[in-house]
This record gives C-alpha cells, sequence and structure tokens, in this order.
C-alpha cells in the first residue's frame, strides 16, 4: 500500500514521456542522413528542362555528383562482378 | 472665464492618465491576463500586433541592399539546406499542410511555401525577410538568426524562399538534402 504513490509517481512521467515522443514524427529527425533523391531526375526529359532556370541548374548540380558517383559504384560492382566469374573457374581450378 | 475651463479639462485628462496607468499596472501584477498560446487574441489585438510588426520592420529594412546575384544555383543550394534544417519545421515545405510547431504557435507562423495574394515588390519582400531572418521578431517564436549566422548565409535563405512556392515536394528534397560534399560549406 505504501508503494503506490511512488508507482504513480514513477509510470506517469514514463506515459507521458513516451506520448510526447509518438507526437512528433521520426522521419524529421532522420532528415540529416538523407541523400538527394536523384532518381526522380534520371526519368526526366532533358530536352524539356530549361537549363537557364537557377532551380533547374541546381538539381542538376545536386544530382551530377550522386549520378556520377552510382554510376562509378555499379561500374565498379559489374566490373568485381565479372572479375569473380572470371575468377570462379581459377578457383576452382585451384581447389583440384 | 476660459482659463479654469482649460484648465479643469486638463487635470481630467491628468487623472485619466493616472488612472490608465494604474489600471495597466492593476492588470500585469493580478496574473488575470492569459498568456496561453492556445489562448487566441482578440481580433483588436492581432490587427495591433501585425500593424506594428508591419511598420516596424518596414522602416527597419528600408536602407538594406539587395544583392543583384541573388537568384542563383549556388544561393538556392546553401539556402535551402538551412532553409529545410531551421525554418522548415515552422514554415513548412512542400506537400506539408501543418507541423506540430505551426499548430502551436500564436500568432501562427507564416505557410512560405504559398504564394501570397497581396505579393509585394521582389525588391522590397527580400529586404524585409533578410531583416527578420537576421533579427527576429520579438515574442513571436521567430528567432535571430544574425548572431551566429553571416550576412551572405542569410542572402542565401532569401534566395530560396523566392523560389520555395513553385517547388514540387521532389524539387524540394533534392535542393534541400544537405549531401556530404556540402559539410564543409559552412
Amino acid at each position: 500500500m505504501t508503494h503506490k504513490p511512488l508507482l504513480w509517481l514513477t509510470t506517469l512521467p514514463a506515459l507521458l514521456l513516451a506520448l510526447s515522443v509518438q507526437a512528433h514524427e521520426p522521419s524529421e529527425h532522420m532528415e540529416g542522413d538523407e541523400k538527394p533523391n536523384c532518381s526522380e531526375m534520371k526519368e526526366m526529359d532533358h530536352s524539356e528542362m530549361d537549363m537557364d532556370d537557377p532551380v533547374m541548374q541546381a538539381m542538376m548540380k545536386k544530382c551530377k555528383h550522386h549520378m556520377d558517383k552510382s554510376d562509378a559504384d555499379s561500374k565498379e560492382s559489374q566490373h568485381k562482378h565479372s572479375e569473380s566469374d572470371d575468377d570462379a573457374p581459377r578457383k576452382s581450378n585451384h581447389d583440384h | 472665464m476660459a482659463a479654469p475651463g482649460f484648465l479643469s479639462c486638463t487635470k481630467c485628462l491628468v487623472l485619466a492618465l493616472v488612472f490608465a496607468i494604474a489600471a495597466g499596472g492593476a492588470l500585469i501584477y493580478s496574473g488575470l491576463y492569459p498568456v496561453g498560446a492556445d489562448d487566441r487574441h482578440t481580433p483588436l489585438t492581432y490587427w495591433a500586433l501585425e500593424t506594428l510588426r508591419e511598420r516596424s520592420v518596414d522602416r527597419a529594412s528600408d536602407e538594406i541592399e539587395v544583392p543583384a546575384d541573388l537568384d542563383t544555383s549556388d544561393r538556392l543550394l546553401a539556402g535551402g539546406a538551412d532553409y529545410n534544417d531551421m525554418c522548415a519545421g515552422c514554415h513548412l515545405k512542400p506537400g506539408k499542410a501543418q507541423s506540430d510547431f505551426a499548430l502551436g504557435l500564436n500568432p501562427q507562423p507564416p505557410n512560405l511555401t504559398q504564394q501570397h495574394q497581396d505579393e509585394e515588390a521582389l525588391e522590397s519582400q527580400a529586404r524585409k525577410r533578410f531583416w527578420v531572418i537576421k533579427h527576429g521578431i520579438k515574442a513571436s517564436g521567430m528567432p535571430a538568426w544574425g548572431p551566429n549566422h553571416d550576412d551572405e548565409r542569410i542572402w542565401d535563405m532569401v534566395a530560396f524562399l523566392r523560389r520555395l512556392p513553385e517547388l514540387s515536394p521532389e524539387q524540394y528534397q533534392i535542393l534541400t538534402t544537405r549531401g556530404a560534399d556540402d559539410a564543409n560549406h559552412h
């Protein structure tokens, strides 16, 4: 019986804290780690873009780096993949 | 005969002034005035606050010189990332109609993703926005970013605000993301 007020004192703040955490979108706190979603740019018709528009220029600048990087990454992974394919028979020969 | 009448009128005015000051002081000290942000102001108070703010910002920003290169991609990229970090919580972003901050503040912060009907000249709007970002607004929830942000960085945000109402959520996402290569920018 003597522990009852103590129980309330601990559970009530815990409950309030849990509710306050739910009130915010967790995604909003993760924006610092976000990457630009440049896939939209790749799918756009470049002939219809106004390249003199600073918004378009800014998007191109932002995405150029990421597109180049993703292209390089995909080429590298393709290269590694083909290398590992080439290595596979050699390895299997070596094992024998 | 006119002098005593004039004197009595002055006396009345002084008495009325003393009474008004005493009543104002009593209201302040009584604690009866509701200061909760969820308690709306009267239309008269809103009008008084808004007029005071507009006139004050107008006068204070009058002499500010707007840079000629405001509409550039570099400014949009720098200002976009800062807007997303510092302003979007209250002033929203494309595709978002409400936020916890915008709901809870009184007066409500303006939704800067929308083009306003009474759009003023770009130059004077830029001056005012620069001043408000740099100095903030007392007792409104708008902080002064001037103490720890230089003028160029504030102009970048002003540049981004100009184009913000036209941006789609996808464009906004690309422009405002702070990549690893931007970390050294500031």
